[in-house]
């Protein structure tokens, strides 16, 4: 039995000490989703919150065959795809926040190449802010994959869906990111754009 | 423009030949869309965990407390008001009873006499009757259609056991 199982057992023995180890173990992969989806950090920490507060009320319907991380996961992501749904309209605040919840800063001149550095991280901004318009179950779906490499069967499993209409989630998804990437590209950049397209 | 085979490619980072990769970079050269594919492709695979702010697990651990608390304080108040509600709904009840207990001792004594003697007199009916129809009902029922009913009844009650079990089942990511 690994740590984490006896924490699980443990937990559902009713000793709260146990379950804090688990939240101490998976606070951040929970924020991250809730973050992902929602877009706002102080949404986020309470969507983690709560998303814990449902695990322990449910924790004697864990099936221990399960991954905890999967099944913790998979609530996190239900919460967060109910919330936009009553929600309708998410607002992020990207201009004050980056995507690690600290306040936006310029590139660490010590790192060995800030320029590329902030252009990357300029870069997962962008796309941080491009997930709001994608559907909230698609955004589920996209964040599972990307940031913890889900297999499309564990996103299947984990949203409830099937494996086709995981993948097709995927693919749309990447095609809508793309567009809007592409959009934008050509908003910053109208000079480059009509160059290119004599080059067509 | 078209996209194909690059765009499936792309979406299903599937592995390309030399030639197929040199295709690859002469459309990318050219589509603007497929090179955002790429650029996105590329922020999203080397995406960072967002960490939630010092004392996450302290923050939960007095969120909990709190809802511990506001969970007994609502078991609390709904057993005060089941425990008025029962109050109110027996004095309705027996009411016009306690009334004429005060008014007459008598008339009370009688009204559960007569009750008594109703619930006793019913049962023993019941019985009877009861007697009656097992005496009588296996004359006209053949052993085949005895067989038929306990069937029945046993697949009623094996479907039951099915629902309540299915019912109860636990779905996982609640």
């Amino acid at each position: 039995m690994t740590e984490e199982n006896a924490w699980v057992l443990q937990a559902q023995q009713g000793n709260d000490d146990a379950f804090t180890q688990l939240v101490e173990t998976y606070q951040k992969p929970v924020y991250n989703l809730c973050y992902r989806m929602l877009g706002e950090p102080e949404t986020a920490e309470d969507a983690a919150q709560e998303t814990f507060l449902r695990a322990y009320q449910n924790l004697h319907r864990y099936d221990s065959s399960r991954s905890f991380g999967t099944w913790i996961l998979s609530i996190a992501a239900h919460y967060c795809i109910d919330r936009l749904r009553k929600k309708k309209f998410s607002v992020f605040s990207m201009d004050v926040e980056d995507e690690d919840g600290t306040p936006f800063e310029v590139a660490d001149p010590a790192s060995p190449d800030p320029e590329v550095e902030s252009v990357k991280k300029e870069d997962r901004a962008r796309l941080h802010l491009m997930l709001k318009d994608l559907d909230a179950t698609d955004r589920a779906a996209v964040v599972m994959r990307y940031w913890y490499d889900y297999s499309e069967v564990e996103i299947a499993n984990s949203l409830k869906l099937t494996v086709s209409a995981v993948k097709s989630r995927l693919h749309r998804s990447r095609r809508a990111l793309a567009g809007m990437w592409q959009e934008e590209k050509s908003r910053a950049h109208p000079e480059r754009r009509s160059r290119e397209s004599l080059a067509f | 423009m078209n996209h194909l085979p690059f765009e499936e490619w792309l979406l299903n980072n599937s592995p390309v030949t030399p030639e197929q990769q040199r295709d690859l970079d002469l459309h990318l050269r050219t589509c603007a869309y497929c090179s955002a594919l790429v650029e996105t492709g590329k922020v999203l695979n080397t995406a960072k965990m967002a960490t939630p702010a010092p004392g996450f697990t302290m923050r939960f651990q007095a969120r909990l407390a709190e809802r511990k608390v506001a969970e007994r304080r609502r078991k609390l108040w709904g057993m005060i008001l089941f425990i008025l509600g029962g109050m109110v709904l027996l004095s309705w009840a027996v009411g016009p009873y306690l009334a004429s207990f005060f008014a007459s001792p008598a008339t009370w004594i009688s009204v559960i006499v007569g009750w008594l003697v109703y619930i006793g007199t019913t049962l023993f009916a019941l019985l009877d009757a009861g007697v009656v129809i097992l005496s009588v009902i296996p004359n006209f029922l053949p052993p085949f259609a005895w067989l038929v009913l306990l069937s029945t009844f046993a697949g009623m009650g094996l479907l039951w056991s099915v629902s309540i079990w299915r019912f109860v089942r636990v779905p996982q990511g609640v």
